[in-house]
């Protein structure tokens, strides 16, 4: 197993290297692709381990954005604090919201998670502290690539984590929980524990990804940072990669960040069209993600696809 | 009589939504999926009425023809698509209708422009004023359409042979196969019952407000959380849950203004499905 993990130090190093190539868009299109794909990777420790679908991550994104905000425009601190300030606010909310709603399960549970983002940013919009409707101007760093490494290293920090769960006792009780969380708790499995620590670990993630957006674009404001495409987009990526994996929330937001990038600078509409054909090709013929389709085809070949169908038709 | 009124607004747009629930409770009830699409089921049933209006007909008299143009897209929908993946895990149909739910809001957008659009017949203002309170004429159609569709839909699921193979289909698959039933035409033919009191409740809703390409999703949400109040066995217990909606969201905007509006809903789904676990458990 080791030299596997040792295969992939030159990928993280061509990886830093971008920001030396000097091409600024192409830096700026890294961050926005290391940041989605952090958040692919943090909604993968709760969805793709446990199966519990949430649609409200991006609460914890806003949380770690107002977070850094606040600490450096109204309190003038280092963004370091501000990062840490946004961090500790995400993981009470998930901590406190998480006890009540993870007792839901199925659909239940992905349908409440769809109102936190909206709740809190009613909330912030409300806030003296935070600007109000407004938002909060951030103090200006000229960095990207400063920003690009931070981001990177961000990923990297998430994926290492992830790989760890994949292998730990941690992981496997997540993945029982999935399975059958009745048989679960039966063999001694805390689920309820469990199911809040995946979150927790998620929600500090994603905290930290909005707090770096945050200082990178200098300026938040409600909707920005409590917005409910980025939920759905984490949850695309994911799927279409390959949740419960450790690499495939990765591919998958890298490869659709791409495309939709190409796309984008069509048309926007037929962007978003786009998305949407995929979700509906990807759930028909690559229901365990663009992972599992490697080992798939070079075992069963075209058929593959079919039997994917022939699975889950009626 | 500001609060007679509030209640009477409550109470009428609430049947409306309740008409809209209908349809993702029976999909829900029958055939496990939660449908995400339900809000452009609605949203393209607008588009319908509005459009055969334009043509010169009359709203109430273009709701059937909504009905049947969406019973037909729903049924080709589940029969070609959804009947591919529909005993694959609850997160796969989710995400599949998810995505149908992009793929309909974006064309139409293509199609129909995002153009703000209303159904706005000679009569749209008309009202009658009972012991000082305003109903709309409108509003109180709509009211009355909801019941009646509602109200067939329970005839419907009781004594007809259909119904009864759609309840046998929702209770135990494999039994109703068996009995001569086939799955595959009754999920197709239950979906396209859904699709189609959504187009209509759709039509309905043009007259009462704005018609865009991007309001299902908004609509999705309402539907699921009065499918959840209102039961997914009873077509008018699912009226009475829209009503219980209508009436909140009016209460609310009353004493609290419609700042918090989305925190007060937020609220009131996540204290309805903590305090019946039990039902929410069972359902999952």
């Amino acid at each position: 197993m080791k030299w596997r993990w040792l295969a992939l130090a030159p990928v993280l190093a061509v990886l830093a290297g971008v920001p030396w190539l000097g091409d600024a868009v192409l830096i700026q299109f890294g961050i926005n692709a290391l940041l989605i794909a952090t958040l692919a990777q943090s909604w993968n420790i709760l969805g793709g381990f446990t199966g519990y679908v949430s649609f409200g991550n991006s609460a914890f994104y806003g949380l770690g954005a107002y977070g850094t905000a606040i600490a450096m425009a109204q309190w003038h601190q280092p963004f370091w604090l501000g990062l840490a300030l946004g961090a500790v606010l995400a993981v009470v909310v998930a901590a406190v919201l998480g006890g009540p709603i993870l007792r839901l399960r199925g659909p239940y549970f992905a349908i409440v998670t769809l109102g936190i983002s909206a709740a809190l940013s009613a909330l912030f919009a409300n806030l003296d502290i935070a600007g109000k409707n407004i938002g909060l101007i951030l103090p200006l760093t000229r960095d990207d690539a400063m920003f690009y490494e931070l981001s990177l290293g961000l990923l990297a920090a998430a994926t290492v984590a992830v790989a760890w769960i994949a292998r730990s006792r941690f992981g496997i009780a997540l993945i029982a929980i999935r399975e059958n969380e009745d048989a679960a708790a039966a063999v001694g499995v805390d689920a309820t524990r469990y199911k809040l620590a995946a979150l927790i670990l998620a929600a500090v993630f994603t905290a930290l990804a909005g707090g770096i957006h945050a200082y990178w674009i200098t300026f938040i404001d409600p909707a920005g940072s409590f917005d409910t495409t980025l939920d759905v987009r984490m949850v695309i990526m994911t799927m279409f990669g390959g949740p419960g994996t450790v690499f495939g929330p990765v591919i998958g937001a890298f490869v659709l960040s791409a495309i939709y990038e190409v796309l984008a600078n069509g048309i926007s509409t037929a962007a978003a069209l786009f998305f949407g054909l995929v979700i509906l090709l990807a759930v028909i013929f690559l229901p365990k993600g663009l992972i599992d389709l490697g080992g798939g085809f070079r075992a069963l070949g075209w058929r593959y696809f079919l039997a994917n169908i022939e699975r889950h038709r009626l | 009589m500001l609060f007679a009124q509030i209640l009477v607004d409550g109470v009428l747009l609430g049947g409306l939504y309740g008409l809209m629930a209908l349809g993702m409770a029976l999909v829900w009830g029958v055939l496990n999926i939660v449908n995400l699409a339900h809000g452009a089921f609605i949203m393209l049933g607008g588009y319908v009425v509005y459009f055969l209006f334009v043509a010169g007909l009359d709203p109430f008299a273009a709701l059937p023809i909504a009905m049947l143009a969406l019973f037909a897209l729903g049924y080709v929908i589940q029969r070609g698509l959804l009947n591919l993946i529909v005993r694959s895990a609850l997160l796969n149909t989710l995400l599949f209708t998810f995505g149908l739910n992009v793929v309909l809001t974006y064309l139409a957008q293509l199609l129909f422009s995002a153009d703000f659009r209303t159904i706005n017949p000679s009569y749209a203002g008309a009202n009658v004023t009972l012991a000082g309170v305003t109903v709309p004429l409108a509003w109180l159609a709509a009211f009355l359409v909801a019941v009646l569709l509602a109200g067939l839909l329970q005839l419907l699921l009781d004594r007809s042979r259909l119904g009864r193979a759609i309840r046998a289909t929702a209770q135990n698959l494999d039994a109703a196969r068996l009995y001569g039933v086939d799955p595959r035409q009754i999920y197709a033919v239950t979906f396209g019952i859904g699709a189609a009191l959504a187009g209509t409740a759709g039509g309905l809703y043009g007259l009462v407000a704005q018609i865009t390409p991007y309001i299902g999703a908004t609509l999705t949400a309402k539907s699921f959380v009065i499918a959840i109040i209102g039961g997914l066995e009873n077509p008018l217990l699912v009226i009475l849950g829209g009503i219980v909606i209508g009436l909140a969201e009016a209460l609310a905007s009353l004493y609290l203004g419609p700042t918090y509006s989305d925190v007060i809903s937020f609220g009131l789904l996540v204290l309805i499905l903590v305090l019946r676990p039990a039902r929410s458990l069972k359902l999952a």
